[in-house]
């Protein structure tokens, strides 16, 4: 094995170098560095073998005549969908804003469970002090000391 | 941002109703549309499905489009990750059917078979290392998944991942990382490596 002179780089670092998504600076340190190094330059060349199998991962083909047919649907409902002004009105619009709230609900479930859970206690805070209802029900003022408290 | 003049104006035809130029558009992305959708969800037939709903979801959101925030190319291949990443975990959520990924394996290319003949036993590996991708893919987190689809596949460069998913372009090299990772440590461990 030669001997090297610069530092190891590590393999994320290779990776990138490979990939061409270092800045021009590390690049040249990195190619240098390969050079000498026989160790860093064995992971560097799997790295780009790997990158060429993933890069070769077939996709199936879809037969010709379930193509054209997916493609004859999908231009009718493009056709009623301008027919109808899809795009306009306030029942599209709303739908749009649910979908995209319900994606990132999904996406950070998390939060969204704190964000839900502070507003279902403020609901019920609110609601027990305007209708009253530790007058009705058992407990319910106490439920509502809490609530404040932790508001 | 740079944005084909083409593009551009296919937009404007068809956000203006012209059926012929979203024909265009349709036959322009619609090969790489279903590929990643197909690398994601792994199944022929839900990667066909997909496909039409991103095309649907792309008519109805086009005017939502900002040339100079994303070239056309990059907010529709984001757009085609995100659906079919959706659609991969709508079907994690069912019960499993018993459609196995390796049927799809029927319709690929034909050239596999000529390898296989000539070549039999790096044909063989070959096919071993695409399946041992294919199942390490469908176990990475969402992220991973989304920036190694876009990396790899639609060459986007990894500073107009982090812009577009609003993350630091660190993450973003740490998730391509991770996931390449993980998916070589998958390869070797079928001794796909040399």
């Amino acid at each position: 094995m030669k001997r090297h002179a610069s530092r190891h780089f590590s393999e994320e670092e290779l990776l990138m170098h490979f990939l061409q998504e270092e800045t021009a600076d590390v690049e040249r340190q990195i190619s240098s560095h390969l050079k000498e190094c026989t160790e860093c330059h064995a992971i560097f060349r799997e790295y780009g073998d790997l990158v060429g199998r993933i890069q070769a991962w077939p996709v199936p083909e879809i037969p010709e005549q379930a193509a054209q047919s997916r493609k004859a649907v999908l231009l009718a409902q493009y056709r009623r969908d301008m027919a109808s002004g899809r795009s306009e009105g306030i029942v599209p619009f709303l739908h749009d804003i649910l979908v995209r709230a319900w994606n990132q609900a999904l996406e950070h479930p998390l939060p969204t469970l704190c964000y839900v859970a502070v507003a279902v206690a403020f609901a019920l805070e609110r609601t027990i002090s305007t209708f009253r209802l530790d007058r009705i029900l058992p407990g319910a003022s106490e439920v509502i000391q809490i609530l404040r408290q932790v508001f | 941002m740079v944005t084909s003049q083409s593009d551009a104006d296919l937009v404007e035809k068809i956000l203006d109703g012209d059926e012929d130029a979203f024909s265009r558009l349709y036959d322009a992305y619609h090969p790489r549309v279903y590929a990643t959708a197909y690398r994601i969800v792994q199944d022929m037939a839900e990667a066909q499905d997909a496909t039409q709903e991103i095309f649907i979801k792309l008519y109805r959101s086009l005017a939502d489009w900002d040339s100079r925030k994303a070239k056309f190319s990059t907010w529709l291949y984001r757009m085609a990750v995100n659906h079919a990443i959706d659609c991969w975990r709508t079907r994690q959520r069912r019960p499993q059917s018993s459609q196995d990924p390796a049927s799809d394996r029927e319709a690929l290319p034909e050239h596999t078979l000529g390898e296989a003949i000539l070549t039999p036993f790096s044909a063989l590996e070959k096919r071993e290392s695409i399946d041992r991708i294919r199942s390490c893919v469908a176990e990475l987190p969402e992220l991973q998944k989304k920036v190694f689809m876009l990396r790899y596949f639609h060459e986007m460069k990894l500073e107009e991942i982090a812009d577009m998913e609003d993350c630091s372009l660190g993450t973003i090299k740490t998730s391509l990382f991770r996931a390449t990772h993980a998916v070589r440590r998958a390869v070797r461990r079928a001794g796909g490596t040399q």
